[in-house]
């Protein structure tokens, strides 16, 4: 298989051409995404090599683009919509939590709802209050949704295939920090990841850094610059969660950090502490520590004091290794 | 010759239009069946259709069988004429194993994808977006059929309608909007929904709309073929504003009288049933033995069936949890074992 080296802005677009070449059931359509190839030019190429009938401009109406799609999805199309930045998706959760998530069960089968709903998530781009939000927890509070987000070109692609082959919809949540801020090899033609397996980003004793997202590159920085001995998961996937990737390091090391950038609040971070308490109190020598954004909405010009550092992860992970 | 085609029309016709008057008869025994059944403590709940049979049958008879509809909680007599069989609703009633969804909806929130009767739910017009992502997907695959999405007046104040008429409007897409407007959206009148009339409103989009009398099932007939021809014909959508009247209350929860006076009196003269009747007898097409024939079929039906469907047992207990995904995920496997 050839590759190529792709930030993660060119290996989703690669893998949407992978999909839409492979199956005419793809259709894409949202706000911008074909004359102008998208705000962040994730399907920037696709309109002129697969037409206006599969790339679709639509009017600026998140409510009908995710309502649309899951029309398409029921009538046995595989739409891939996009929402141009989560924090807009708001008007589109009655669709997303009444429609998406229960066409299956309120039809005892009968019908389903395959589809991949793409939208950037996540500060980093001085977004502010309403370009920068991290919404991953009121998705995966609804049963029917799986959430999947990728922290690397390589992740990106493999997990958007993965889902668009899937017989249920997925919320894909692409973590915008990350379009252009590294490079990787990827390989050129389809390739899957697993929904639903975390990835065991580096192995080490001392403790284990869960996270998954934008979060991801930061706490490597932070577990090499500093030389730690630690497990670092990806979770890749939030629903479903990959609890045995979670519970082995667990028992390893006995030392968890949980790292996200949504609030603390009724963030994911909790579900995964009460996991591992439910399961594992045992093997725990030190309390769960979290560190997440704040309980506050996302400042502009202070963003970065918003968002998890190397000076709060390694606070939180001496904290943890200091506990007897 | 014109004699001719006259006369074999009226061959076609006929059966055509007894079967419509027979649907709005069965629907109507079906109907007060429940409720009665429900005030037994037989039902949960229910949503009565009486009143709206006429616009339903109307629309049902332009449809052909590939068409989709993306009806709404209210669209028994539609299920029936299009050939749902009334177990398929009854059993939803009950919500016993015999259901499509197994008991996991309340009431009134039919599924039937054999008679392409897209699953219903509750939150208002949100199956309009959807019917217009069904109408593209008609389009994409260059198929002959159509899409009717329905709804009631109550939804032309939500963001969906909006989005629903604009999408289908802007891709042309082969999608009929008939609002069933009863005039009543729970405890609020049509006028206090909207100051203008529900037709005007296809024109901010740039697509016909029409009023049709959806009492008369004749016209509601004549006139939903039109739009439905239009938009098999690929000139787009049409908003139809069928007006009726809910003569029941909105659900057997809901008390009427504390918001309004009956205008429309079972069996009186503004009474759909009764403009059925009065329409075929003046076509020649039936007598009042074959009504009561009809009548007494439809109440022999409904009491049989009914009676069959309420010795079903409900459902396994497991099934409730089923469905949510394809495949039950492991944190719901490990729930169902602590609750089973």
């Amino acid at each position: 298989m050839t590759s190529k080296t792709m930030n993660m802005v060119q290996a989703l677009n690669s893998g949407l051409d992978n999909l839409m070449a492979a199956d005419d059931r793809i259709i894409l359509l949202g706000e911008d995404i074909g004359t102008d190839g998208g705000v962040f030019r994730v399907t920037d190429g696709l309109l002129a090599k697969y037409g206006a009938e599969r790339v679709l401009d639509t009017p600026l109406v998140e409510v009908g683009i995710v309502g649309m799609a899951i029309g398409m999805a029921v009538q046995g199309l595989r739409p891939i919509p996009e929402i141009q930045f989560q924090d807009f998706i708001y008007t589109a959760m009655d669709q997303i939590i009444n429609q998406m998530a229960k066409i299956r069960y309120r039809s005892g089968g009968e019908y389903e709802c395959p589809m991949v709903l793409r939208t950037p998530y996540g500060a980093g781009v001085k977004g502010g209050l309403y370009h920068s939000q991290s919404g991953e927890s009121y998705f995966a509070h609804t049963a029917g949704l799986t959430v999947v987000t990728p922290s690397s070109p390589y992740d990106a692609k493999g997990l958007l295939i993965s889902a668009s082959k899937g017989e249920d919809p997925v919320i894909f949540l692409e973590p915008k920090r990350l379009y252009r801020a590294g490079k990787q090899e990827v390989p050129e033609d389809i390739y899957k990841i697993p929904i639903g397996k975390a990835e065991l980003v580096q192995s080490g004793d001392d403790v284990t850094i869960i996270t998954y997202g934008a979060m991801v590159p930061t706490v490597m920085d932070t577990v090499k610059k500093n030389n730690l001995n630690a497990d670092v998961l990806d979770l890749r996937t939030l629903v479903p969660v990959d609890k045995d990737a979670i519970m082995l390091s667990v028992q390893k090391t006995g030392r968890v950090v949980i790292v996200h950038e949504a609030p603390r609040t009724g963030g994911f971070g909790g579900e995964i502490s009460a996991m591992i308490t439910e399961r594992g109190i045992d093997f725990l020598y030190a309390p769960i520590l979290r560190v997440t954004g704040p309980d506050s909405p996302i400042p502009y010009r202070m963003e970065e004091y918003y968002v998890p550092n190397e000076r709060r992860i390694l606070n939180a992970v001496r904290k943890v290794l200091e506990s007897a | 010759m014109e004699q001719q085609q006259k006369k074999e029309s009226k061959q076609s016709e006929k059966p055509q239009y007894i079967r419509a008057y027979a649907a709005m008869v069965l629907s109507r025994t079906l109907d007060k069946k429940i409720v009665s059944a429900q005030r037994q403590g037989r039902v949960g709940f229910y949503t009565p259709t009486m009143g709206q049979e006429a616009l339903q049958v109307g629309v049902s008879m332009a449809l052909e069988k590939e068409d989709l509809v993306y009806g709404y909680y209210r669209d028994v007599p539609m299920m029936l004429h299009r050939g749902v069989p009334i177990e398929t609703i009854i059993n939803q009633i009950m919500g016993n194993s015999a259901d499509t969804a197994k008991g996991r909806q309340m009431p009134s929130h039919y599924t039937s994808k054999a008679l392409h009767f897209m699953s219903v739910q509750s939150p208002v017009a949100s199956n309009l977006p959807l019917a217009a992502g069904a109408a593209y997907a008609l389009k994409y695959r260059q198929k002959k059929n159509v899409v009717v999405t329905t709804f009631g007046d109550g939804a032309t104040s939500t963001p969906d309608f909006h989005a629903g008429m604009n999408l289908a409007a802007v891709f042309k897409l082969p999608l009929v909007f008939v609002c069933e407007n009863n005039g009543w959206a729970i405890s609020l009148p049509v006028e206090r929904q909207t100051p203008v009339e529900i037709s005007l409103k296809a024109s901010a989009y740039g697509m016909p709309g029409v009023k049709a009398d959806g009492m008369n099932f004749v016209e509601m007939y004549k006139v939903a073929r039109a739009a439905i021809q239009d938009a098999r014909a690929g000139k787009g959508p049409t908003l139809i504003d069928a007006l009726s009247y809910r003569m029941g209350p909105h659900s057997t929860s809901d008390d009427p009288t504390k918001y309004r006076k009956d205008d429309v009196k079972e069996g009186s003269e503004k009474d759909p049933l009764v403009i059925g009747e009065k329409l075929l007898i003046s076509m020649d097409y039936a007598d009042d033995k074959l009504l009561e024939k009809i009548r007494n079929e439809a109440v022999k039906t409904v009491d049989e069936r009914f009676d069959a469907c309420e010795k079903i047992p409900p459902p396994d207990p497991i099934t409730a949890f089923q469905d949510v995904y394809k495949n039950m995920t492991w944190m719901l496997e490990e729930e169902v074992k602590d609750i089973l």
